[in-house]
């Protein structure tokens, strides 16, 4: 599915280069769920965010190679990466509250991503259902303009009452009347496409009532249930790999275990390759087929999540696995590690 | 035993206005949280975000005023000296000398830290505060070397330290004072593993260096499990079962306990999975009575989720059937929960 050789990523700072990828090489099969773990400036995230050249200017791709089904996308166009953005790959980010935008409803999220994607999917179910593909509703501009609209005729009416000149109104009480005429003759307007397919998003990750959901604002919702809508927004490109950036950071343990169970049971019914990124051994351990641990911008050690915890090879996993307290009172073994700086 | 606080039915009730300035309904953040907490010895407090646990710390440090209830004082905290020994009947210059014997780290260091001051007036603010100006200097670079710093880190801003280091600066000012009891708010949920070993060693040391009390908020239960001697597991502002640590991961009996257990991840394959299904609870209370009750049948996320894992062989409990009030019973010596009885 994705394929990473040899790559070398740099970020140039004041105080010098700082080496963040020194040669990370990855392979992540069809349908299976990969997990990479590392601690705080290992460069996890950096792996994959190279790898879809999201890197801020500071970070530039030095070597390597990108393969994403064979297709080499190292110097893929912009316009190839907007495809493969979303459509063949989609990300869940670690804390849904600032990933998400604050002012837009979940409906027209996801419905961007919707009509960027899979607008062909749109125009067909268009077509089949003989309803609008992405507004019903005719005339009307964004709420934010509509309101506008109105507030400028109320008080331009109001303006003119009072000054006693009650025939200048006429036409501002002739624009309200129309915009109530409007809503009223489309009162009962079928959903359109776009509609259909945001709710068929929102309940393929369990959320109750999509359609409530989908008109609401991301602060309304709970911590867990903005982690599902951003998932959601990860599969509505029918993208064939995950990319989840520690999803259930920001979560409790009992609904880090819920979407844990969810990106699973997705995984398995759309046959999708998920690459996992944690710093939380446990979580690995619960949910990956394999595993590569990453040190200062290196992979240290890779194999299956079985071999991994039973018979660790390499020094730092070694260590990070004594790290973690397991019952028993006995003092914990401290890892030997300069401070993890890559400067 | 010698107990060195002790909450009695403490409730702490927020109130939440309408448009109209009039209260609508009560966010009860503690609703009757009856603690013992040990001399000497580490307590816990586990449960997941808005359960109460840091309106527990702040009602113990008298930051709010609890709507009921009090938290007694031993003689070990007053002294003999207080006028009362009710921490909410003490008066300002009594509630001083009862703050400079609880020291208090919080979850993230780089906000606990001001990134203006330097090192050595971050440590001295509270013996500064506190009147004790004769040798700073000196007591300063003793608090960095307990913590294992230095005199070389004085003259130095908190960014140029890092996570691990910080919350050992925070530590060290914790102790300035000499407190006798050290409340941890999550003190190591910011920090990586390896980091969290050494910071978890270090409060293991001190605490028998000072013979200090722990107060240890966190909802990583390996770290409850390693840290504490005896545990409280709080949901929706009540503490739904305490029990020594021993005794509560191999017997818990809260169906909430259980489930939380086994949420935990962990590199055992076989381990009993129980989910636990639906979304956290509002805490709010509705004073008007017809939407004043929490859903005590299965909500229709549940039902969803209940369909999802279906013949999986995955237990599973739903989250409206924690919402019923139920009395704490006593399960064994020192074992408390509220379960049903048979």
């Amino acid at each position: 599915m994705l394929e990473i050789e040899n790559l070398k990523t740099n970020f140039n700072t004041y105080d010098g280069v700082v080496k963040a990828l020194d040669g990370v090489n990855l392979k992540i099969e069809d349908g299976e769920i990969f997990g990479l773990v590392g601690e705080t400036g290992s460069g996890k995230s950096v792996t994959c965010y190279s790898a879809l050249k999201l890197l801020p200017k500071a970070g530039e791709v030095v070597d390597g190679n990108i393969k994403l089904n064979g297709e080499d996308i190292t110097n893929a166009s912009d316009e190839r990466l907007r495809e493969i953005r979303g459509g063949e790959i989609g990300i869940i980010f670690q804390d849904p509250l600032s990933a998400l935008n604050p002012v837009m409803t979940v409906n027209e999220q996801i419905g961007e991503i919707l009509v960027l994607h899979q607008n062909a999917e749109l125009q067909k179910l268009a077509l089949e259902k003989e309803i609008p593909t992405y507004k019903s509703e005719k005339w009307k501009a964004s709420p934010g303009v509509e309101f506008t609209i109105m507030a400028f005729c109320i008080s331009f009416i109001s303006l003119f009452v009072m000054l006693g000149q009650w025939r200048f109104s006429l036409p501002f009480l002739f624009v309200i009347m129309l915009m109530i005429l409007r809503d009223y003759l489309q009162r009962e307007n079928p959903a359109s496409a776009l509609d259909l397919m945001v709710i068929d998003a929102l309940s393929r990750v369990k959320l109750p009532n999509p359609e409530q959901i989908a008109n609401s604002y991301p602060h309304e919702l709970s911590g867990g249930m903005q982690q599902r809508v951003m998932i959601a927004m990860a599969l509505a490109g029918k993208a064939k790999m995950l990319i989840a950036d520690e999803p259930t950071t920001a979560l409790d343990v009992t609904i880090q275990a819920q979407i844990l169970q969810l990106i699973k049971d997705i995984q398995k019914e759309e046959n999708m390759s998920v690459l996992l990124i944690t710093h939380d051994l446990g979580v690995v351990a619960e949910t990956c087929e394999k595993v590569a641990v990453m040190y200062k911008g290196k992979i240290v050690e890779q194999a299956t999540v079985d071999e991994i915890f039973s018979n660790p090879k390499n020094d730092y996993t070694k260590g990070l696995l004594e790290a973690i307290p397991k019952g028993g009172k006995e003092r914990l073994k401290v890892p030997n590690l300069e401070e993890a700086s890559v400067l | 035993m010698k107990e060195i606080l002790k909450l009695k039915n403490l409730k702490k009730h927020f109130p939440v206005k309408n448009s109209w300035g009039t209260d609508v309904a009560l966010v009860k953040a503690l609703d009757g949280v009856d603690l013992k907490i040990e001399s000497g010895k580490t307590f816990g407090i586990v449960g997941e975000s808005g359960c109460g646990k840091t309106t527990l710390m702040r009602t113990l440090l008298r930051l709010v005023e609890p709507t009921s209830g009090s938290v007694i004082l031993s003689e070990e905290i007053t002294g003999n000296n207080f006028s009362s020994n009710k921490l909410e009947e003490l008066a300002s210059e009594e509630l001083r000398n009862f703050r400079k014997q609880i020291g208090v780290v919080f979850q993230d260091p780089m906000g606990a830290l001001n990134p203006r001051m330097l090192i050595k007036d971050i440590v001295s603010e509270p013996l500064v505060i506190h009147g004790k100006t004769e040798n700073v200097r000196s007591r300063v670079i003793e608090l960095l070397e307990n913590v294992g710093l230095g005199e070389e880190h004085l003259y130095r801003y908190p960014h140029e330290f890092s996570g691990g280091q910080r919350q050992r600066i925070v530590i060290a000012r914790a102790l300035a004072l000499d407190p006798k009891i050290l409340v941890l708010d999550e003190p190591t949920s910011a920090l990586d593993v390896s980091v969290q070993a050494q910071i978890l060693n270090l409060l293991n040391d001190l605490q028998k260096k000072y013979d200090l009390t722990y107060i240890f908020i966190s909802h990583d239960l390996s770290v409850i499990e390693y840290m504490c001697d005896r545990l409280a597991v709080m949901y929706l502002g009540r503490v739904v079962e305490e029990a020594d640590t021993d005794e509560l991961f191999s017997n818990p009996q809260h169906p909430y306990t259980k489930a939380l257990l086994s949420a935990t991840p962990s590199f055992d394959k076989n381990k009993a999975k129980i989910m636990i299904l639906g979304d956290v609870p509002s805490p709010i209370n509705y004073l008007d009575k017809s939407k004043a009750k929490l859903a005590t049948e299965i909500t229709e996320q549940e039902k969803l989720e209940i369909s999802a894992i279906e013949g999986k062989g995955i237990d599973y409990i739903v989250r409206s059937s924690l919402n019923e009030v139920i009395p704490l019973v006593q399960i064994s010596d020192g074992h408390y929960a509220r379960v049903k009885q048979q």
